[in-house]
């Protein structure tokens, strides 16, 4: 083998194992889903639901009313809310970042970022 | 003859660690920037999501204008903000719009004309009655209803695009809420697209989603659907360049005396239609299409909508029913896109033909 050849063959060794490392770091990345919850837009709490290992709720006051939050280990929910429509209630729970639930009359709204989601959007 | 065979094995060598390095190669190339953004606007959280290769102050110069083009719809469009053209129309009976609330009066006449009236957008009036604007739930007598019924009529609503001009009855009122988003979603992306963004998710309320092109990897926008039913997904639709336009009765609603009332109303009846479906999603190229016909669909049923998309071939739509009984009805092009989510994996699904 001339010492040219060589030298590509050590680089691209060398490239290889760079990339399969790349790869690997990539799916390694173990998802750790974090509930944010907002009031119009600013951030009020953040809860890592892979860390809750018991059921507890809290109550979110506003200027324009109120939301019981109830956790649950991997998922949230708005379990009782006094807005006029309901409509975060009866959204139940949510445990990945595809929706948020969102109380509009209150623009309370609770997202899960970083555990990562099985789709981009979803329609309903 | 040995020799040679050593330099065969040597070549596959190379051959296995170049390939080996591709996955460099594309980490590379990727110098694409996320932009999201979450607004409250038209009754609704927004989210939007663009990617592009352009430096950060430009995305978030077009991020702006994005937003900014929301905004000044929602101005025009809303039926509660005093200073709209809407509630202009509503309060005095006449209008004068802009170019936007002209054209989107004219194409939503066109689509409730080509659907005979299931969408009417002129049903405000009785879904004020049932209290779906304010969230104070009350159910109409029998006589109300019919009263209300009444004054759902399209056809008495008058816009001249070319005048910028609209005329409507005393005592009737319109609500764009069925094609708004879908509208929006339209807009915003012919907006990007003439910045040359080609990624995007805009999702205008998960009732109307728009997707731009395909995501940065190339691979489609993998939209989910939600269960009618509970909180789960049925299925995923995956696609790309299209608009998602999705209605149900389970997201807007009240319970009293054990019946379930929710905010799509029949325009013959001013009540909650009950056709024996609990969504319907339409997938095609225009967004207000989409949109305004996710409620027509609803209101019409199953047998009836089947047979209006077999009319309607130039509308480029594919459907997914979803009835009371749990069995999902798909086009053949929905089939293509569609399927089914963990959990559900035996559910009913029939093509329609």
């Amino acid at each position: 083998m001339s010492k040219n050849a060589k030298i590509i063959l050590i680089l691209l060794l060398a490239a290889a194992v760079l990339s399969v490392g790349i790869i690997f770091m990539q799916k390694n990345q173990t998802p750790s889903p974090v509930a944010r919850i907002t009031l119009d837009g600013e951030l009020i709490r953040e809860i890592p639901l892979d860390e809750v290992e018991e059921s507890y709720s809290f109550v979110v006051d506003s200027e324009s009313g109120s939301n019981t939050i109830l956790v649950e280990p991997g998922r949230i929910r708005v379990s009782e809310a006094d807005c006029p429509d309901q409509v975060c209630v009866n959204q139940g729970f949510i445990s990945d970042g595809t929706v948020p639930v969102v109380c509009l009359p209150h623009k309370l709204m609770i997202e899960i970022v970083g555990g990562g989601s099985e789709f981009d959007a979803a329609a309903g | 003859m040995a020799k040679g065979l050593r330099w065969g094995r040597t070549w596959t060598v190379l051959a296995v660690l170049a390939a080996l390095t591709l996955p460099l190669c594309v980490g590379c190339s990727q110098k694409n920037t996320k932009m999201e953004t979450s607004i409250f606007a038209m009754d609704t959280v927004m989210d939007l999501t663009f990617y592009g290769v352009d430096p950060e102050a430009a995305l978030k110069g077009v991020q702006e204008e994005l937003v900014a083009g929301l905004y000044s719809l929602e101005e025009k469009l809303s039926t509660t903000k005093e200073t709209s053209e809407l509630y202009a129309l509503n309060e005095q009976g006449q209008a004068s719009l802009s170019p936007e609330t002209a054209e989107l009066l004219t194409q939503a006449l066109e689509l409730c004309a080509l659907t005979h009236g299931a969408l009417d957008i002129t049903a405000y009036p009785a879904v004020r009655a049932w209290g779906f604007t304010t969230g104070s739930y009350r159910v109409p007598d029998q006589a109300e209803l019919e009263q209300l019924a009444a004054g759902i009529d399209y056809t008495q609503l008058e816009v001249d695009e070319q005048e910028g001009t609209a005329r409507i009855p005393q005592g009737m009122a319109v609500d764009l809420g069925a094609v708004t988003k879908g509208y929006a979603g339209d807009r915003l992306a012919q907006q990007l697209e003439q910045v040359n963004i080609t990624s995007a998710l805009l999702d205008l309320g998960q009732s109307t989603i728009r997707v731009v092109g395909s995501k940065p990897d190339g691979s489609p926008w993998r939209i989910a659907v939600q269960d009618p039913a509970g909180e789960g997904y049925l299925g995923v639709i995956e696609l790309t360049d299209l608009a998602v336009g999705t209605s149900g009765g389970y997201q807007r609603f009240f319970e009293q005396d054990g019946e379930t009332y929710w905010h799509i109303l029949d325009p013959d009846t001013a009540a909650p239609a009950r056709s024996g479906l609990t969504s319907v999603t339409v997938v095609g190229p225009s967004g207000l299409v989409c949109d305004g016909l996710s409620t027509a669909l609803f209101v019409m049923g199953l047998e009836e909508g089947a047979q209006f998309w077999r009319s309607h071939p130039e509308l480029e739509v594919e459907l997914l029913f979803v009835t009371e009984d749990r069995t999902l009805y798909i086009t053949p092009g929905m089939e293509e896109m569609f399927s089914l989510g963990q959990g559900y994996e035996d559910r009913e699904v029939q093509v329609l033909q």
